[in-house]
């Protein structure tokens, strides 16, 4: 699949977060995404969406990052869906968590946009082979 | 002097008097168990300054980064626009010269990379923005921990206030609850009380990571 036909959520409470990330993405030729406010509104996103990629925080109200990330895991439909974390938790327990919970990725904000693309392009050729 | 002795004696009982209130107050205090609300209340605030020194900092440096992306992309703008006013007037005066000295060429590798620089820049103005997404974030928790004070100083003084003010205080109470309830926007998700949150400051702190370098290195280590 192209990088133009790969369709991204991206997943923060913050609007203004929503939308660095999404330009970003764009930049680095990923244009098609859409955006969810909380882990609660991502998964019923997520459900017959059609997604390639989640990028998500953690720290978010209603459902958070890792709740998401373990309702996709155990979702037979969304299980093997590239989840990369981008949040302020800097906790090293957080980390090791969301890896073993199996986050693809785990970016800490602020970040630049070389990190996200570097760590987008990781996973999906991790995924490719 | 024989007029002062029977003063000192009104002042002497009315300190005593002062005296065994405040005890009488501290005793009830610790009865009832608030002073340790009001320690635990008065050891917030330290946190609650760092926390507001952090989105000081923070915000002073998003917008430092603006205002130097902004001078630096308008400073290649206007050598773009001085280089068109000559290379157009290059081209009116000496078409064939122009072309041939490499001139129009060289302008037009100019215009791409200053477009490059200017593109980069406006790619940063536009990350400086995340300032919004991590000091709201501390900003919450000072709210949480500003609503915590509040509640137990209104307790406070529901407790210490004389039975026949008590309706009033009660009363002020309420008046000030409602504010700080919807002023509270992280009640309703307990999940998220264990998680930190942007780190304020990361001195002495070897629990947490400072960089992205740090998350790669930990995440290598597991086999991530």
């Amino acid at each position: 699949m192209s990088n133009e036909n790969m369709k991204f959520l991206i997943v923060d409470d913050f609007s203004t977060m929503r939308r660095i990330v999404r330009n970003i993405l764009k930049e680095i030729g990923f244009g098609n995404a859409e955006e969810a406010e909380d882990g609660q509104a991502a998964l019923s996103k997520l459900k017959g969406g059609n997604f390639n990629f989640v990028v998500s925080d953690i720290n978010m109200p209603n459902m958070n990052g890792f709740e998401l990330l373990k309702s996709i895991r155990a979702d037979n439909e969304l299980k093997g869906l590239p989840v990369l974390m981008v949040t302020a938790e800097a906790r090293k327990e957080d980390i090791v968590s969301a890896a073993q919970w199996g986050a693809s990725g785990y970016i800490v904000k602020p970040f630049t946009k070389a990190t996200l693309e570097e760590k987008v392009q990781k996973i999906l050729d991790k995924q490719a082979k | 002097m024989s007029g002062r002795a029977p003063i000192m004696k009104e002042d002497d009982a009315l300190y005593a008097n002062v005296g065994r209130l405040t005890r009488q107050l501290h005793d009830a205090l610790r009865e009832l168990g608030y002073d340790r609300d009001l320690e635990s209340a008065v050891g917030s605030l330290p946190d609650a300054r760092s926390r507001l020194s952090y989105i000081s900092r923070l915000t002073g440096e998003a917008a430092e980064k603006v205002l130097n992306g902004v001078d630096e992309t308008k400073l290649e703008l206007a050598k773009l626009s001085t280089g068109a006013i000559e290379m157009a007037e290059a081209l009116r005066s000496d078409p064939v010269s122009a072309v041939a000295s490499g001139k129009l060429m060289g302008f037009l590798g100019e215009v791409g990379q200053s477009a490059s620089r200017a593109d980069a820049q406006l790619t940063d103005i536009m990350l400086a923005q995340d300032f919004h997404d991590l000091t709201g974030q501390v900003i919450r928790k000072v709210v949480t921990l500003a609503q915590s004070l509040e509640t137990q100083l209104v307790q406070l003084l529901i407790a210490s206030t004389p039975n026949d003010d008590a309706d009033s205080a009660v009363a002020s109470a309420q008046l000030i609850a409602p504010v700080a309830v919807s002023a509270d926007t992280t009640a309703q998700c307990p999940s998220t009380d264990n998680l930190d949150g942007p780190v304020v400051s990361a001195d002495g702190r070897s629990d947490v990571v400072t960089d992205q370098a740090q998350v790669d290195n930990l995440l290598e280590s597991l086999g991530f």
